[in-house]
């Protein structure tokens, strides 16, 4: 009896923490969702609303989405972000590659770029990335001061090779997608 | 004059209407899947633990070009997959100091990549992947062959800028050392 009672016991244990878990992870999900997805979905549906609801759109998407259908344009896209002196601006909560991303996906929608070139289009919308944020990610990693002073340039001048590159890799991986 | 303002009206309320019907989308079509994978993740994350991820991350500092594979590729990847943006970077402590400006570089380089499979990584930086991504729906195809490709192109991608920055960093330190030596 007393063995039988111990082992329910254990049982009763393990699946309580596994559930509890799980409903963590539940709790810890939507807290996110809520907190940080729904307020930039709205914010992006506001951006979306103006742009196509007032005409916007289709100046940008002129302008964009030659850009975006030639790997030309892309290499040129990815160059422009992945300046040193924009590249730290542009990165602030990936903003601009995320409106940039939406615009041309509306482009995408319609037809009007070849949906092959969705995935070099995805890298040279983000030549930046973390760029705004080496000297924070560096302390995270507890850097020394000298290697922020160094890392920082080096990162920077290192995306004006790795940001077109990422993009042709992308475009030479891109045959056969669609 | 009313029919002006009547059209005015229209206008502006369309305006709402258009952010509306894509908010509208977003949430019915994306969030579920969304929370449901989210839970599934964070929940594996918890029962594996931080400490075997620690113990992992302290191969990445040996010496020796077949642990830049480590370093810079599969390092990050434990990183950003297990820690999620921002905390994936607290890794960087098992890196050697001349090291981390390259291991950041790889690693804040992966935390779009994996969006489309594993959205966890990065949730409020959704839209880098999803703004194309829900374009590549609109129009019809398959997301999943354009997921993969943009993870695997990610890992070649990370491990380039790993070496491309830390051939940088190298020659930024001895430049300095010898700024140094002479001085």
């Amino acid at each position: 009896m007393d063995t039988l009672n111990k082992s329910l016991e254990r049982i009763g244990r393990a699946v309580g923490g596994v559930v509890g878990t799980i409903y963590q992870a539940g709790r810890d999900t939507v807290d996110v969702v809520v907190r940080t997805v729904l307020p930039f979905i709205a914010f992006v549906a506001l951006i979306v609303g103006i742009v196509l609801g007032t005409g916007i759109g289709d100046v940008l998407a002129d302008t964009l989405a030659p850009l975006a259908s030639s790997i030309g344009g892309l290499l040129v896209m990815s160059v422009i972000i992945a300046l040193p002196v924009l590249s730290p601006v542009l990165g602030p909560g990936a903003v601009i590659a995320q409106v940039i991303g939406v615009l041309l996906g509306t482009q995408f929608g319609e037809g009007n770029i070849n949906p092959q070139f969705a995935l070099p289009a995805l890298f040279a919308i983000n030549p930046q990335v973390g760029c705004d944020f080496i000297p924070v990610g560096l302390s995270l990693g507890e850097a020394e001061p000298e290697t922020v002073e160094v890392g920082v340039p080096a990162i920077l001048f290192s995306r004006m090779v790795t940001g077109p590159a990422a993009v042709v890799i992308a475009y030479f991986a891109s045959f056969g997608l669609y | 004059m009313l029919q002006a303002i009547e059209n005015g009206a229209e206008y502006f309320i369309g305006i709402f209407q258009t952010g509306a019907g894509w908010f509208t989308d977003v949430v019915v079509g994306i969030v579920p899947l969304l929370i449901v994978l989210l839970t599934g993740v964070n929940a594996l994350i918890a029962f594996i633990g931080q400490e075997k991820v620690n113990k992992f991350a302290a191969l990445a500092g040996r010496p020796g070009w077949q642990y830049t594979f480590v370093r810079y590729l599969a390092l990050p990847v434990v990183a950003v997959v297990t820690l999620t943006n921002p905390m994936a970077y607290t890794l960087g402590t098992f890196v050697p100091e001349r090291n981390k400006p390259a291991f950041y570089d790889a690693a804040v380089s992966f935390v779009h990549p994996p969006l489309g499979i594993l959205p966890h990584v990065n949730p409020g930086e959704l839209f880098v992947w999803l703004g194309i991504a829900s374009g590549i729906e609109a129009a019809g195809l398959d997301l999943t062959p354009l997921a993969v490709r943009y993870l695997l192109v990610g890992l070649v991608v990370i491990y380039l800028r790993g070496l491309v920055t830390q051939f940088i960093v190298d020659r930024m330190w001895a430049r300095r050392d010898s700024a140094a030596a002479t001085a």
